[in-house]
């Protein structure tokens, strides 16, 4: 198989690796999100917003035969028990409106969202940002992943534990 | 050989796989599509020349989707240029669409990792947003008549003689 352009070991996060499958958390600061959308030319009422924010990075890829599909509507987050709101492509759509961002930081923006729905076929990478409130407490993510074009085969479950909103270290 | 069927269709997630195409025989990532006609693709370049991919039919076209700030697109440009002078004396026309960036992002890219390529500007994302791509990088192989014939999932290293035969076969 003729290998895919994909993300490099180590892991720079929490991951899963099996035969068929690899999923990578990639947890980054405000400021470092706040800075990535800075540099590519997002007003100043953008930024506030996204640094109000706590992205996680998803990497996920399809190593095995059978398509996997993401579906973040059957995913669960859950912070000391609780379900935990997370910002989707809805709450974005609305932020961008009410600021009247241009059409090209919402390109951008929605490029570097995790897509909600994909059919992952074999030998295929996806990523993307999930976004929670900033003040997120450490929280479990439950990825219930259903398999087989038809969704109809042997369903994966991944558990991620602990998982954290970076918070910026203050200089002293 | 053994032909490999791909019966997939996720509606417009994924513009629905072909059913007679036999995957098995192409390189990794590369998926057949059911001949779905191109959507519009009118742009100017880099260098303020105007493009229109429905005037430059009669030959194949690789219309290739990708953005700076996208890690997998920065690996594949390289090797979309070392690509180049294997596919000479073929037909086959490069598309490169930049995403949503200024001309500035992109000259200083590309000026650095593929200095020889030219590629039009969908300054506001809404061409990229039409097409439908399953992610970035992204890559169609549009035939002679202007269908959708391949996707190329994720990066791709296209100076890899797998790729290289595969896109000589197309030309044939």
């Amino acid at each position: 198989m003729m290998p895919a352009f994909g993300i490099d070991k180590p892991y720079p996060g929490p991951f899963i690796e099996r035969e068929d499958l690899l999923v990578v958390l990639r947890q980054r600061t405000p400021e470092q999100m706040a800075a990535f959308y800075e540099a590519r030319g997002f007003p100043g009422a953008a930024i506030e917003r996204i640094k109000a924010s706590c992205f996680v990075t998803v990497h996920m890829e399809n190593r095995g035969h059978d398509v996997i599909w993401l579906d973040t509507a059957l995913w669960t987050f859950t912070s000391k028990g609780k379900p935990l709101e997370r910002f989707d492509r809805s709450y974005w759509d609305s932020q961008w409106d009410s600021i009247k961002l241009r059409q090209a930081s919402r390109s951008t923006f929605g490029w570097t969202q995790l897509p909600a729905l994909r059919d992952l076929q074999p030998d295929e990478p996806v990523g993307g940002n999930l976004v929670f409130p900033g003040n997120t407490e450490r929280f479990d993510m439950t990825l219930n992943l259903p398999t087989g074009a038809d969704r109809q085969g042997k369903p994966i479950t991944l558990e991620f534990r602990d998982v954290e909103c970076l918070q910026e270290v203050e200089a002293e | 050989m053994t032909a490999r069927f791909v019966s997939s269709c996720a509606g417009l997630l994924l513009l629905c796989l072909a059913v007679q195409l036999p995957a098995g025989e192409l390189p990794a990532g590369v998926m057949p599509v059911a001949g779905i006609e191109a959507p519009p693709l009118q742009l100017d370049n880099l260098d303020g020349v105007a493009y229109d991919l429905a005037d430059s039919g009669g030959h194949w076209r690789f219309v290739h989707f990708w953005a700076s700030w996208c890690g997998p697109c920065r690996r594949e440009m390289p090797s979309i240029q070392k690509m180049l002078p294997l596919i000479e004396g073929t037909d086959i026309e490069v598309v490169l669409v930049n995403t949503a960036e200024t001309e500035d992002e992109v000259f200083t890219f590309l000026g650095i990792v593929a200095p020889d390529l030219v590629p039009l500007l969908d300054t506001d994302g809404l061409v990229t947003q039409a097409w439908q791509p399953r992610g970035l990088p992204s890559t169609y192989l549009v035939d002679p008549g202007g269908r959708i014939r391949y996707q190329v999932l994720g990066g791709r290293e296209w100076e890899k003689p797998a790729y290289v035969e595969f896109l000589r076969g197309l030309a044939r």
